[in-house]
């Protein structure tokens, strides 16, 4: 321990990127819930993050409802929007094979990136909180009142989401369609609104994410792209594919990114979150607690 | 048959008067000052780094989002050697090492990630791979001058011309090496693997070498342009040099053009080079918006690029445009 300067230090470098983690891990969930059902990774999570994290900030700026009320706005809305995605453009693309997904994903995260860009302006902008400074302290390690709701946000909608899947019929299906697409077609299911249903919760997801992201970092149209990869990160490390997996890989990446930047300097913790996740990649592809796709050719 | 062998030999043709023209127009205009001598250098740079991605990533189905990784390493050779006066400005031996940098490394990572991941998570390895070495570049120390990076003065500037002429011959290796490996039991081997990989090995194909090749010679490349980039801005930072567009751009003109096909690139990085300097006179404020709304139209509507559809389509293309007959 004679890295930190006291076991405070240490507790409170750890809780801080529990915090960070949680984050991560609500956007990973979203990340692997479209993997399973489209096989593709959708890159452009985090600038749907920053789309929702306009939305609160100009619903902050023009009324004075606090922003975390945006959680419940924010979620039909991007079910809505995921909805309408889903069907206007990954349905079509999805039928050509997985690269052109790819390309797609990437070309809707640049696009939404421009016109943030261009309607939004690109100064980064903070949503102002009534508890910004607001912070709870146990035995001199602070937990900020904001972090802590976003914490509380990210394991509900992780339960919320593990519910779903394990038992409404819905999920079921959802759950089915990721294993085996045709076999789930032959068994009544219908792969497209299945598809439809999941891709939407996790824009939903990717949302709840973006209203997570304001109400704590201040943010910019192109700070996205940064959490699309940390989110990934934090899929690779629970393995694509497990909810709980996800939520945990965010931790792990948050806890990793805290302690890294505390010990060997803020500008190499992002090499270090990186390295982990090619050291994860090829030495554990299926993730901490995946389950193993394994030689499916 | 005989109208296959005339087929290739007019476009031996096509492409030889295409090139003598490249060649001859820089000295019929002013190439300090001509746009189209501007907009050529750029879209052969993007041939070659589009072409680059196609080996590995159209022939043989080896998604690289990790190209900037070899461009930002071209780049930063050429720059740290340029500054230690070890080579010269425009200087062939630079750049040929800047490329065996970029091949050193790509060799140690396909190794690597090729022989553990496979679709998306070598895509996912590759990305990850860039993203380091823009933070190793950051914290480079005085060796990469950090986020600051390396600044060497412009006195050295000669002619627009010089690197117009290096980027058409960057260009032309990259096609050359597309072309032999294409038509060589590489190619074969390549395409057997993006096929299908058991068969591939059961055929007795050894993958990871065949993947490691085309890895490493589109690193080979793309490292060539990064050190041209490095000797035209006169400055090489990682914002610069690790930029995400020269992955994005390329790969998007490859597929645009067609993935896995010799000229599809070639096609691609004209036609989208030509689109976003339009889109960008036109209308300089909502230039990448039209960009990357054209990304997701071509994804929507060209997803297998435009040499297969037009292949595809030959005989109603041909009735509608007869000029075509003798070319196509």
């Amino acid at each position: 321990m004679h890295w930190f300067s006291s076991s405070t230090t240490f507790f409170q470098v750890l809780v801080n990127g529990v915090f960070l983690g949680c984050m991560y891990g609500v956007a990973a969930i979203g990340l692997s819930l479209i993997f399973g059902c489209m096989q593709i990774i959708f890159i452009a999570q985090g600038a749907v993050m920053i789309l929702a994290a306009y939305c609160i900030f100009w619903m902050v700026s023009f009324s004075s409802i606090s922003p975390f009320w945006g959680f419940l706005f924010i979620i039909p809305v991007f079910l809505g929007f995921g909805w309408a995605m889903y069907s206007g453009l990954f349905q079509r693309v999805a039928k050509t094979g997985k690269n052109p997904s790819l390309l797609l994903a990437f070309g809707l995260m640049v696009l939404l990136e421009q016109l943030m860009a261009f309607f939004f302006s690109s100064n980064f902008r903070s949503v102002p909180t009534k508890y910004a400074s607001t912070a709870l302290r146990l035995a001199e390690v602070t937990f900020s009142v904001n972090r802590i709701i976003v914490a509380f946000v990210a394991f509900i909608s992780t339960a919320l989401v593990f519910l779903f899947l394990r038992k409404t019929i819905i999920g079921k299906a959802v759950r089915a369609v990721s294993e085996d697409m045709e076999a789930a077609a032959f068994l009544g299911m219908r792969p497209e609104w299945v598809s439809a249903v999941t891709f939407s919760i996790g824009i939903a997801l990717a949302g709840i994410a973006g209203v997570a992201t304001c109400i704590i970092f201040p943010f910019d149209p192109y700070f996205g792209f940064i959490f699309s990869l940390k989110a990934l990160i934090a899929v690779a490390f629970g393995g694509l594919g497990s909810v709980g997996g996800a939520l945990l890989g965010g931790v792990i990446l948050g806890v990793l990114e805290s302690l890294s930047a505390y010990i060997i300097g803020g500008g190499w913790a992002d090499a270090a979150a990186y390295a982990v996740f090619l050291l994860v990649l090829i030495f554990k592809p299926e993730g901490l607690l995946g389950r193993s796709y394994g030689e499916k050719a | 048959m005989a109208g296959k062998f005339n087929r290739s030999k007019a476009g031996w043709g096509i492409g030889l008067i295409f090139f003598a023209f490249f060649v001859v127009y820089p000295f019929l205009v002013n190439a300090e000052r001509s746009y189209l001598v501007y907009f050529l250098y750029t879209t052969f740079i993007y041939i070659a780094l589009a072409q680059g991605w196609n080996l590995a990533g159209g022939y043989a189905g080896q998604v690289s989002l990790g190209q900037h990784a070899f461009f930002g390493v071209g780049s930063y050779v050429t720059a740290i050697l340029w500054r230690a006066k070890t080579i010269g400005y425009l200087d062939p031996t630079g750049m040929i090492l800047s490329g065996v940098g970029a091949t050193v490394l790509g060799i140690l990572v396909g190794l690597l990630l090729l022989s553990k991941l496979r679709g998306d998570y070598f895509a996912l390895g590759t990305l990850g791979l860039g993203e380091i070495l823009r933070v190793v570049a950051i914290n480079g120390g005085s060796l990469t001058e950090g986020p600051v990076g390396i600044n060497i003065g412009s006195e050295a500037y000669v002619s627009m011309t010089y690197y117009y002429f290096f980027a058409l011959a960057i260009a032309i290796v990259a096609l050359a090496v597309v072309f032999l490996m294409a038509r060589s039991s590489i190619g074969l081997a390549l395409v057997a693997i993006r096929e299908n990989e058991v068969s591939a090995a059961a055929k007795g194909v050894n993958l990871l070498k065949y993947k490691v090749i085309a890895f490493a010679a589109g690193a080979f490349v793309t490292g060539l342009c990064g050190s041209l980039y490095a000797y035209y801005t006169f400055h090489i930072d990682t914002s610069g040099a690790f930029s995400l567009d020269w992955v994005i751009l390329p790969v998007l003109m490859t597929i645009l053009g067609g993935a896995g096909t010799f000229l599809g690139p070639v096609l691609g990085a004209f036609i989208l080079s030509g689109v976003f300097e339009i889109a960008n006179t036109l209308m300089p404020q909502l230039h990448s918006i039209f960009s990357a709304a054209f990304i997701v139209l071509v994804t929507l509507f060209l997803p297998d690029g435009l040499i297969r559809y037009i292949s595809g389509h030959r005989e109603r293309i041909l009735r509608r445009l007869p000029i075509f007959r003798w070319i196509a």
